[in-house]
Protein backbone atom coordinates (compact mmCIF):
# COMPACT_ATOMS: atom_id res chain seq x y z
CA UNK A 1 0.00 0.00 0.00
CA UNK A 2 2.68 2.01 1.02
CA UNK A 3 4.83 1.88 -1.98
CA UNK A 4 1.88 2.29 -4.69
CA UNK A 5 1.32 5.54 -2.75
CA UNK A 6 4.95 6.06 -2.83
CA UNK A 7 5.01 5.31 -7.11
CA UNK A 8 1.88 7.58 -7.29
CA UNK A 9 3.19 10.32 -5.36
CA UNK A 10 6.77 10.28 -7.77
CA UNK A 11 5.05 9.90 -11.28
CA UNK A 12 2.46 12.91 -9.74
CA UNK A 13 6.09 14.84 -8.88
CA UNK A 14 7.41 14.06 -12.53
CA UNK A 15 4.54 14.99 -14.26
CA UNK A 16 4.36 18.23 -12.08
CA UNK A 17 7.59 18.88 -12.93
CA UNK A 18 7.67 18.65 -16.79
CA UNK A 19 4.95 20.88 -16.78
CA UNK A 20 6.38 23.31 -14.31
CA UNK A 21 9.28 23.39 -17.19
CA UNK A 22 7.14 24.75 -19.59
CA UNK A 23 7.16 28.36 -20.80
CA UNK A 24 3.89 29.19 -21.05
CA UNK A 25 3.10 33.05 -22.40
CA UNK A 26 1.70 35.38 -20.56
CA UNK A 27 -0.24 38.72 -22.07
CA UNK A 28 -2.05 41.62 -21.13
CA UNK A 29 -3.47 44.15 -23.02
CA UNK A 30 -5.62 47.59 -23.20
CA UNK A 31 -9.20 46.75 -21.81
CA UNK A 32 -11.02 49.51 -24.10
CA UNK A 33 -8.88 49.30 -27.79
CA UNK A 34 -9.04 52.31 -29.33
CA UNK A 35 -8.24 51.14 -32.39
CA UNK A 36 -11.31 50.14 -35.01
CA UNK A 37 -10.08 47.32 -37.14
CA UNK A 38 -11.86 46.30 -40.80
CA UNK A 39 -12.38 42.50 -39.31
CA UNK A 40 -12.84 40.06 -42.03
CA UNK A 41 -15.79 37.66 -41.29
CA UNK A 42 -14.18 34.05 -41.76
CA UNK A 43 -15.52 30.67 -42.87
CA UNK A 44 -12.39 27.89 -41.98
CA UNK A 45 -12.01 24.26 -43.24
CA UNK A 46 -10.33 22.18 -40.99
CA UNK A 47 -9.28 18.95 -41.91
CA UNK A 48 -6.59 18.56 -38.76
CA UNK A 49 -8.71 18.23 -35.95
CA UNK A 50 -5.27 18.39 -33.53
CA UNK A 51 -4.37 21.43 -35.59
CA UNK A 52 -7.87 23.13 -35.02
CA UNK A 53 -7.77 22.55 -31.14
CA UNK A 54 -4.01 23.58 -30.58
CA UNK A 55 -4.45 26.99 -32.45
CA UNK A 56 -7.70 29.44 -31.74
CA UNK A 57 -7.96 31.93 -34.73
CA UNK A 58 -8.72 35.54 -32.25
CA UNK A 59 -9.13 38.01 -35.25
CA UNK A 60 -8.83 38.54 -39.05
CA UNK A 61 -8.19 41.86 -40.21
CA UNK A 62 -7.71 43.63 -43.50
CA UNK A 63 -6.52 47.05 -44.55
CA UNK A 64 -5.01 48.84 -47.32
CA UNK A 65 -1.34 49.35 -48.32
CA UNK A 66 0.10 53.01 -48.93
CA UNK A 67 0.29 50.89 -53.01
CA UNK A 68 -3.31 50.56 -52.57
CA UNK A 69 -3.12 46.55 -52.49
CA UNK A 70 -5.28 44.63 -49.75
CA UNK A 71 -3.33 43.55 -46.26
CA UNK A 72 -4.73 40.90 -43.93
CA UNK A 73 -3.51 39.90 -40.77
CA UNK A 74 -4.90 37.13 -38.52
CA UNK A 75 -4.64 37.04 -34.68
CA UNK A 76 -3.40 33.67 -34.20
CA UNK A 77 -2.84 31.87 -29.98
CA UNK A 78 -1.73 28.74 -28.99
CA UNK A 79 -4.01 26.53 -26.95
CA UNK A 80 -1.52 24.28 -25.69
CA UNK A 81 -1.97 25.19 -21.87
CA UNK A 82 -2.95 23.93 -18.95
CA UNK A 83 -1.65 20.79 -17.37
CA UNK A 84 -2.62 17.95 -20.03
CA UNK A 85 -1.37 19.88 -22.88
CA UNK A 86 1.23 20.99 -21.52
CA UNK A 87 2.49 17.52 -19.82
CA UNK A 88 1.47 15.79 -23.25
CA UNK A 89 3.21 18.44 -25.73
CA UNK A 90 6.19 17.64 -23.36
CA UNK A 91 6.04 13.99 -23.46
CA UNK A 92 6.14 14.03 -27.40
CA UNK A 93 8.88 16.74 -27.81
CA UNK A 94 6.17 18.90 -29.84
CA UNK A 95 7.17 22.10 -27.73
CA UNK A 96 7.34 24.29 -29.01
CA UNK A 97 4.34 23.95 -31.03
CA UNK A 98 5.85 24.07 -35.37
CA UNK A 99 3.33 25.10 -37.70
CA UNK A 100 3.84 25.94 -41.57
CA UNK A 101 1.23 29.07 -42.80
CA UNK A 102 0.57 30.46 -46.96
CA UNK A 103 -1.71 32.87 -47.88
CA UNK A 104 -3.19 32.57 -51.73
CA UNK A 105 -4.75 35.50 -53.12
CA UNK A 106 -7.81 35.36 -55.73
CA UNK A 107 -8.50 38.24 -57.78
CA UNK A 108 -11.88 39.34 -59.02
CA UNK A 109 -12.64 36.93 -60.95
CA UNK A 110 -11.75 34.14 -58.11
CA UNK A 111 -8.35 33.42 -60.16
CA UNK A 112 -5.49 32.72 -58.01
CA UNK A 113 -2.73 34.97 -58.41
CA UNK A 114 1.13 33.75 -58.36
CA UNK A 115 3.37 35.17 -55.77
CA UNK A 116 7.01 34.79 -54.60
CA UNK A 117 5.31 35.22 -51.31
CA UNK A 118 2.86 32.16 -51.42
CA UNK A 119 5.32 29.70 -50.04
CA UNK A 120 4.92 27.64 -46.73
CA UNK A 121 6.30 30.24 -44.33
CA UNK A 122 7.63 28.58 -40.93
CA UNK A 123 6.09 29.63 -36.92
CA UNK A 124 6.90 28.84 -33.75
CA UNK A 125 4.22 29.19 -30.94
CA UNK A 126 5.19 28.44 -27.21
CA UNK A 127 1.90 27.59 -24.97
CA UNK A 128 -0.25 30.13 -25.03
CA UNK A 129 1.99 32.45 -27.57
CA UNK A 130 -0.08 34.90 -29.63
CA UNK A 131 1.00 36.13 -32.74
CA UNK A 132 0.42 38.20 -35.74
CA UNK A 133 1.03 36.79 -39.14
CA UNK A 134 0.45 39.38 -41.95
CA UNK A 135 0.02 38.74 -45.65
CA UNK A 136 0.08 41.14 -48.67
CA UNK A 137 -1.61 40.91 -51.52
CA UNK A 138 0.69 40.84 -54.44
CA UNK A 139 -1.58 43.87 -56.73
CA UNK A 140 -4.22 45.54 -56.01
CA UNK A 141 -6.14 43.57 -58.32
CA UNK A 142 -6.34 40.97 -55.30
CA UNK A 143 -10.21 41.01 -53.61
CA UNK A 144 -10.00 37.82 -51.56
CA UNK A 145 -7.75 35.11 -49.66
CA UNK A 146 -7.27 31.93 -48.23
CA UNK A 147 -5.12 31.15 -45.03
CA UNK A 148 -3.36 27.60 -45.02
CA UNK A 149 -2.30 26.17 -41.92
CA UNK A 150 -0.53 22.96 -40.73
CA UNK A 151 1.35 21.62 -38.43
CA UNK A 152 5.17 21.62 -39.73
CA UNK A 153 5.93 17.76 -39.74
CA UNK A 154 9.71 18.48 -40.26
CA UNK A 155 9.81 19.66 -36.67
CA UNK A 156 8.48 16.30 -35.44
CA UNK B 1 28.56 -25.70 -43.71
CA UNK B 2 29.97 -22.58 -41.68
CA UNK B 3 31.46 -21.64 -45.05
CA UNK B 4 27.64 -21.19 -46.06
CA UNK B 5 26.43 -19.92 -43.29
CA UNK B 6 29.30 -16.87 -43.23
CA UNK B 7 28.15 -16.60 -47.02
CA UNK B 8 24.69 -16.54 -46.68
CA UNK B 9 25.08 -13.39 -43.39
CA UNK B 10 27.17 -11.48 -46.22
CA UNK B 11 24.42 -11.72 -48.77
CA UNK B 12 21.69 -10.66 -46.48
CA UNK B 13 23.69 -8.06 -45.61
CA UNK B 14 24.73 -6.78 -48.96
CA UNK B 15 20.89 -7.13 -49.95
CA UNK B 16 20.17 -4.95 -46.42
CA UNK B 17 22.18 -2.12 -47.71
CA UNK B 18 20.82 -2.05 -51.05
CA UNK B 19 17.49 -1.66 -49.60
CA UNK B 20 18.57 1.39 -47.47
CA UNK B 21 19.46 3.53 -50.95
CA UNK B 22 15.98 5.76 -52.13
CA UNK B 23 15.89 6.39 -55.72
CA UNK B 24 15.70 9.80 -57.06
CA UNK B 25 12.62 11.40 -56.58
CA UNK B 26 10.74 14.96 -56.61
CA UNK B 27 9.89 16.27 -53.17
CA UNK B 28 7.86 19.51 -51.39
CA UNK B 29 11.04 21.25 -50.13
CA UNK B 30 8.76 22.82 -47.68
CA UNK B 31 8.09 19.67 -45.57
CA UNK B 32 10.86 17.31 -47.21
CA UNK B 33 13.70 19.32 -47.75
CA UNK B 34 17.26 19.45 -45.64
CA UNK B 35 17.42 21.41 -43.20
CA UNK B 36 21.22 22.27 -42.44
CA UNK B 37 22.70 24.04 -39.93
CA UNK B 38 25.84 25.63 -42.08
CA UNK B 39 23.63 26.51 -44.94
CA UNK B 40 20.92 28.61 -46.17
CA UNK B 41 18.28 26.15 -47.39
CA UNK B 42 15.68 25.95 -50.07
CA UNK B 43 12.74 26.19 -47.40
CA UNK B 44 14.75 29.09 -45.89
CA UNK B 45 15.27 30.81 -49.34
CA UNK B 46 11.30 30.60 -49.50
CA UNK B 47 10.78 32.22 -46.59
CA UNK B 48 13.12 34.54 -46.31
CA UNK B 49 11.66 35.74 -49.95
CA UNK B 50 7.85 35.81 -48.75
CA UNK B 51 8.76 38.26 -45.87
CA UNK B 52 11.12 40.64 -47.94
CA UNK B 53 8.39 40.53 -50.60
CA UNK B 54 5.26 41.45 -48.01
CA UNK B 55 7.23 43.92 -46.30
CA UNK B 56 8.42 45.58 -49.46
CA UNK B 57 4.88 45.79 -51.42
CA UNK B 58 3.52 46.85 -47.94
CA UNK B 59 5.82 49.78 -47.69
CA UNK B 60 4.75 50.93 -50.71
CA UNK B 61 8.55 52.30 -51.30
CA UNK B 62 7.48 51.60 -55.12
CA UNK B 63 5.03 53.90 -55.63
CA UNK B 64 6.07 57.07 -57.69
CA UNK B 65 3.97 60.55 -56.87
CA UNK B 66 3.81 60.59 -60.67
CA UNK B 67 2.18 57.22 -61.32
CA UNK B 68 4.44 55.92 -62.92
CA UNK B 69 6.30 52.53 -62.58
CA UNK B 70 9.35 52.57 -61.14
CA UNK B 71 12.59 51.13 -62.91
CA UNK B 72 14.21 49.52 -60.56
CA UNK B 73 18.00 47.76 -60.94
CA UNK B 74 19.00 44.23 -59.50
CA UNK B 75 22.00 45.34 -57.75
CA UNK B 76 24.01 43.12 -55.45
CA UNK B 77 23.48 40.86 -52.47
CA UNK B 78 26.60 40.03 -51.25
CA UNK B 79 27.29 36.58 -49.49
CA UNK B 80 29.37 37.00 -46.60
CA UNK B 81 28.88 33.64 -45.14
CA UNK B 82 30.97 31.23 -45.02
CA UNK B 83 28.52 29.23 -46.94
CA UNK B 84 28.00 28.89 -50.87
CA UNK B 85 24.75 30.53 -50.84
CA UNK B 86 23.13 32.00 -54.02
CA UNK B 87 21.78 34.97 -53.18
CA UNK B 88 20.15 35.48 -57.65
CA UNK B 89 17.66 32.91 -55.76
CA UNK B 90 16.19 35.93 -53.10
CA UNK B 91 16.70 38.60 -55.97
CA UNK B 92 14.65 36.94 -58.45
CA UNK B 93 11.97 36.53 -56.38
CA UNK B 94 11.72 40.11 -55.78
CA UNK B 95 12.06 41.04 -59.13
CA UNK B 96 8.96 38.69 -59.47
CA UNK B 97 7.18 40.05 -56.72
CA UNK B 98 7.77 43.79 -58.06
CA UNK B 99 6.92 42.88 -61.53
CA UNK B 100 3.86 41.01 -60.57
CA UNK B 101 2.70 44.37 -58.35
CA UNK B 102 2.49 46.65 -61.08
CA UNK B 103 3.86 49.39 -59.62
CA UNK B 104 7.82 48.40 -60.88
CA UNK B 105 9.51 47.53 -63.83
CA UNK B 106 13.27 45.73 -63.76
CA UNK B 107 15.94 46.91 -66.10
CA UNK B 108 18.37 44.12 -67.39
CA UNK B 109 20.50 46.72 -69.28
CA UNK B 110 22.50 47.74 -66.24
CA UNK B 111 23.66 45.34 -63.05
CA UNK B 112 25.35 45.28 -59.77
CA UNK B 113 27.90 43.15 -61.86
CA UNK B 114 27.32 44.57 -65.49
CA UNK B 115 24.56 44.13 -67.69
CA UNK B 116 22.31 41.26 -66.89
CA UNK B 117 21.27 40.93 -70.52
CA UNK B 118 24.42 42.57 -72.73
CA UNK B 119 21.50 42.59 -76.01
CA UNK B 120 20.36 46.43 -74.85
CA UNK B 121 23.88 47.06 -75.80
CA UNK B 122 25.27 44.54 -78.94
CA UNK B 123 22.12 45.62 -80.99
CA UNK B 124 23.13 49.55 -80.84
CA UNK B 125 26.28 48.41 -82.49
CA UNK B 126 24.40 47.33 -85.31
CA UNK B 127 24.27 50.74 -86.39
CA UNK B 128 27.36 50.38 -88.70
CA UNK B 129 26.53 47.13 -90.15
CA UNK B 130 25.77 47.33 -93.55
CA UNK B 131 24.04 43.71 -93.60
CA UNK B 132 20.88 45.25 -91.55
CA UNK B 133 17.79 47.40 -92.37
CA UNK B 134 19.44 50.57 -90.61
CA UNK B 135 15.66 51.54 -89.85
CA UNK B 136 14.99 48.35 -88.01
CA UNK B 137 18.17 48.61 -85.76
CA UNK B 138 17.43 50.15 -82.18
CA UNK B 139 18.65 53.72 -81.67
CA UNK B 140 20.64 55.30 -78.98
CA UNK B 141 19.34 57.24 -76.11
CA UNK B 142 16.40 55.46 -75.82
CA UNK B 143 17.39 53.16 -72.90
CA UNK B 144 15.33 54.04 -69.23
CA UNK B 145 17.60 54.52 -66.42
CA UNK B 146 17.20 53.44 -63.21
CA UNK B 147 15.12 54.95 -60.55
CA UNK B 148 15.63 52.67 -57.63
CA UNK B 149 18.37 50.41 -56.96
CA UNK B 150 17.85 46.84 -54.76
CA UNK B 151 20.75 45.46 -52.85
CA UNK B 152 21.92 43.49 -49.89
CA UNK B 153 24.06 41.51 -47.51
CA UNK B 154 23.61 38.31 -46.07
CA UNK B 155 26.06 37.88 -42.68
CA UNK B 156 26.38 35.20 -40.09
CA UNK B 157 27.02 34.57 -37.05
CA UNK B 158 28.18 30.73 -35.57
CA UNK B 159 28.01 29.87 -31.84
CA UNK B 160 29.05 26.75 -30.50
CA UNK B 161 28.39 25.26 -26.86
CA UNK B 162 29.56 21.78 -25.63
CA UNK B 163 28.03 19.64 -29.02
CA UNK B 164 25.60 22.48 -29.97
CA UNK B 165 26.12 24.33 -32.93
CA UNK B 166 24.13 27.23 -33.57
CA UNK B 167 23.85 29.57 -36.80
CA UNK B 168 22.27 32.75 -37.30
CA UNK B 169 21.98 34.20 -41.32
CA UNK B 170 21.41 37.94 -40.77
CA UNK B 171 19.35 38.78 -44.47
CA UNK B 172 19.29 42.46 -45.50
CA UNK B 173 17.67 44.06 -48.28
CA UNK B 174 17.83 47.88 -49.25
CA UNK B 175 15.75 49.93 -52.05
CA UNK B 176 17.80 53.06 -52.61
CA UNK B 177 16.41 55.72 -54.46
CA UNK B 178 19.38 56.52 -57.24
CA UNK B 179 18.09 60.03 -57.47
CA UNK B 180 18.78 60.80 -53.76
CA UNK B 181 20.95 57.97 -52.57
CA UNK B 182 19.06 57.67 -50.32
CA UNK B 183 17.45 54.00 -48.60
CA UNK B 184 13.58 54.35 -49.85
CA UNK B 185 12.97 50.88 -48.06
CA UNK B 186 15.29 48.18 -46.08
CA UNK B 187 14.34 45.55 -43.82
CA UNK B 188 16.46 42.52 -41.77
CA UNK B 189 15.34 38.90 -42.00
CA UNK B 190 17.19 36.47 -39.51
CA UNK B 191 17.31 32.87 -39.70
CA UNK B 192 18.45 30.68 -36.44
CA UNK B 193 19.44 27.23 -36.95
CA UNK B 194 20.48 24.99 -33.85
CA UNK B 195 21.87 21.21 -34.17
CA UNK B 196 23.21 18.88 -31.54
CA UNK B 197 25.37 15.79 -32.71
CA UNK B 198 25.94 12.63 -30.47
CA UNK B 199 29.15 11.91 -28.57
CA UNK B 200 30.30 10.47 -31.54
CA UNK B 201 30.23 13.56 -33.43
CA UNK B 202 27.20 13.15 -36.29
Amino acid sequence: MKRHFLTTAAALLLALGAVGCQDTVNTVENRDPAMTPDSVDTRAFSTDSFCRDRLALISMRRSTTPGGVMMVQAQIRSERYGFWSELWSGMTGTNPYHVLYRFDWLDGSGMAVSTAANAWQPLIFAPGEVKFIQGVAPNARCRDFVLSVREDPSAR
Amino acid sequence: MRHSTLLMTAALSAALLCGCSTPARRIDPTTQGLTTVRDVNTRDWNDVAARAVNSLIASGALVRPDGRKAIVMINQVKNRTGSRARTQILTNKLRQAMLASGKALTTTAVGGRGPEDNATRQVRELENDDLFNQATVQKRGTVISPDLSLSGEIINQSTRAGRTTENTFYFHVVLTDLATGLATWEDNFEITKQETVNIFGY
